[in-house]
């Protein structure tokens, strides 16, 4: 049988995702037998070029040139899969979807004029069709693994959209929210870090972004409650995340 | 034959973390022009930092690099700590600086042995040849190891959780934490045959005179702290750097570049393993000392080709580092001191694996970020290596064209330059 084609792209990112894959030390070799890795431009000097099986897109579409090359990469592929926060969700820059491009540009460079980017930061699939999408920031390895297992079967990955308390009960880690009053956003955050803060004692800040169906609205007025600000309480949902957690706000308040 | 006329472009650098290409142009035998292009899209980090609580800014300045999030969490909490007068205890300084170690180690044998190893071998990727496979496997084996350590103390290796203004948000159990201790030493004793190996490689002559910058310490190895230390110059604090050093932008670039202010001139320095190796050299143990002797490494190192030689010092180091500091933890209760948000400002420095990485913060009253500047360590290199590209290309005018397309990927390369790092950079405001 011959190898399937795999493509892994980036675009607006810190690379940490498909870093992702070459810190699978123990699957890494046999990663490279049972895929054609034809381009990855992170590990190797393969030029862009054919057809792919899968590509692995990371990174959030953030000027005019990568909206065009976005197009190319989805003409190029069978199957496209985004990874992680800046592909899914915009990122951690797309805060500046809720500002004005030029007061950034000011700030950041003395010849603004000479900077060429969006006024915003969107996720892949405001731009193309996505056939599946891989949360996080970082994505975890192990669903890395399964999605790229599930691929090579030609089944869906099992990767659950269920909040992250499901797993903070499963370790049986106590409620931040419940018994020490911190505001976390565990009950709206897709699962899939297996509750990494809070088993740090720490209340979790949404790297995972908002899970199916969240009641954003009924959170953000639980905190309020507990004697948060309404500023405060956005600045919570504006981190990795803000682009889809803002959304599912808004859906939730119906 | 004179070489005239010649154009050379590489629209999109491999192996390297980000995205930039070169151009060069070659007349009569000079180098009319010499560029690192930048192209990756700027995310204006220290834009949209204004505004937020000092608590936030480690978890949002660790996303500007998936490779090293922690050199960049350890320069922010550094920074606060300082406005704040916190001072943590010295167990987690030592825990803070095991971190260090471990990120050293994954990231230093990412580039070693993935990004710029091939390069030696005349291979386009780290798994393009049988033959290269053990080489592979031993980096592996570091690069897992130094994953592990940096998950197991920050709950995960990319953008880890537990750094925070005031210590850690826990601490490890003392029995992980020795479970670790026979693979580190065994690794340690590995890592000194990676120096033999490194210092076999084939390096091509590219020797110059330059800068070298990097924290130094009087005590030990710098990570964390120190004073900025300068080859042309005496170490300064560094609140003193930001003012000696300037940052420009070029048109090419969405990366601001930095020189050494000099007389009248902005002098192009360097930053990273060799400035360190370099300027820190009696901080190293006698061990590692002994295994560049035996393998004929002299220092000062002069050749940037070589920085792959002076990455694998610095990962035996951070192994024995490790190893050093996992042996005299003492498990403790508390690992975060309490403390009241102030205002101020404040420029902290650490080593990231790359080199240098300023942070300057002013805080209002309560905590909460009024403007910030973050200098990364290859922002401060990228003037570097076009001057290396520039007297390569001099030394070699009339060498065929692909040749020399390939040689200076290479120049770039053995920088291991981090461009989504560098194109987060504001002037001093």
């Amino acid at each position: 049988m011959k190898k399937p084609r795999i493509g892994v792209f980036k675009f607006t990112s810190c690379d940490g995702c498909q870093l992702s894959l070459l810190n699978m030390e123990d699957d890494l070799l046999g990663l490279v037998e049972l895929f054609d890795v034809a381009y990855f431009r992170e590990a190797t000097d393969k030029p862009l070029k054919g057809t792919f099986d899968l590509a692995l897109v990371e990174g959030s579409i953030s000027t005019e040139r990568q909206r065009e090359e976005i197009v190319d990469v989805r003409d190029r592929s069978r199957v496209l899969i985004t990874i992680g926060a800046c592909a899914v969700s915009g990122g951690l820059q797309a805060l500046r979807n809720w500002a004005s491009l030029s007061s950034y540009t000011h700030l950041v460079y003395p010849k603004p004029e000479d900077v060429h980017a969006l006024s915003t930061s969107t996720p892949i699939s405001d731009h193309v069709y996505v056939d599946f999408e891989l949360w996080g920031c970082p994505i975890s390895m192990s669903a890395l693994a399964e999605t790229l297992t599930a691929f090579l079967l030609g089944r869906r990955p099992g990767i659950r959209g269920y909040s992250l308390c499901m797993e903070c009960k499963r370790r049986g880690i106590p409620c931040l929210l419940v018994s020490r009053g911190e505001p976390c956003l565990g009950p709206i955050t897709r699962a899939g870090c297996e509750a990494l803060c809070p088993s740090y004692g720490r209340p979790c800040y949404g790297c995972f972004g908002p899970k199916d169906d969240a009641n954003v609205e009924s959170l953000m007025r639980h905190f309020q409650t507990m004697g948060l600000a309404a500023k405060e309480c956005l600045a919570l949902l504006d981190k990795m995340n803000s682009y889809t957690y803002r959304k599912a706000h808004l859906e939730s308040r119906g | 034959m004179k070489a005239e006329g010649k154009r050379i472009r590489v629209d999109s650098l491999s192996r390297v973390e980000g995205e930039g290409g070169i151009v060069l142009e070659i007349r009569d035998g000079i180098a009319a022009q010499v560029k690192v292009t930048i192209f990756e899209a700027p995310r204006f980090f220290e834009a949209f930092l204004q505004g937020r609580s000092h608590a936030d800014v480690p978890d949002f300045t660790a996303r500007i690099c998936g490779i090293c999030p922690l050199a960049y969490q350890m320069s922010s909490v550094h920074a606060m700590e300082k406005i704040f007068g916190v001072h943590v205890d010295p167990f987690v300084r030592d825990l803070r600086r095991l971190l260090y170690c471990a990120e050293w180690i994954e990231s230093h044998a990412l580039h070693i042995y993935f990004l710029n190893g091939p390069d030696f071998y005349g291979l386009e990727s780290a798994w393009a040849s049988k033959d290269y496979l053990p080489i592979l496997t031993r980096g592996l084996g570091f690069k897992k190891l130094g994953n592990d350590l940096l998950a197991l103390l920050g709950g995960r290796s990319v953008h880890p959780i537990s750094v925070c203004v005031g210590g850690l948000t826990r601490a490890p159990r003392k029995k992980d934490l020795m479970a670790f201790l026979p693979a580190v030493e065994r690794a340690f004793e590995a890592s000194l045959k990676e120096i033999a190996w490194a210092a076999t490689l084939p390096f091509p002559e590219a020797e110059f005179d330059t800068t070298w910058v990097s924290l130094v310490h009087d005590e030990e190895y710098p990570m964390n702290e120190g004073l900025m230390g300068c080859s042309k110059g005496k170490p300064m604090p560094m609140e003193d750097f930001l003012t000696a050093v300037k940052e420009f932008q070029v048109a090419y670039s969405t990366a601001l570049h930095a020189g050494i202010r000099e007389a009248t001139d902005l002098e192009p320095y360097l930053v990273g393993p060799i400035s360190r190796v370099n300027l820190n050299r009696d901080r190293l143990p006698s061990a590692i000392q002994d295994a560049m002797k035996s393998s004929g490494i002299v220092l000062p190192i002069r050749n940037t080709r070589m920085a792959i030689a002076a990455r694998t010092v610095e990962m035996a180091y951070a192994l024995c580092e490790a190893a050093r500091l996992i042996r005299r933890y003492e498990e403790a209760e508390k690992a975060f001191v309490p403390y009241e948000p102030l205002g101020g400002e404040a420029v902290w420095v650490t080593e990231a694996p790359r080199g240098s990485l300023l942070h300057r913060y002013r805080l209002n009253e309560v905590g909460y970020v009024e403007s910030c500047t973050i200098v990364p360590s290859t922002s401060q290199n990228l003037a570097h290596m076009e001057k290396d590209l520039r007297l390569f290309v001099e030394r070699h005018a009339d060498g065929p064209v692909d040749w020399i397309r390939k040689e200076a990927e290479k120049i770039i390369r053995c920088n291991d330059p981090c461009i989504s790092c560098a194109v987060h950079v504001i002037r001093p405001g």
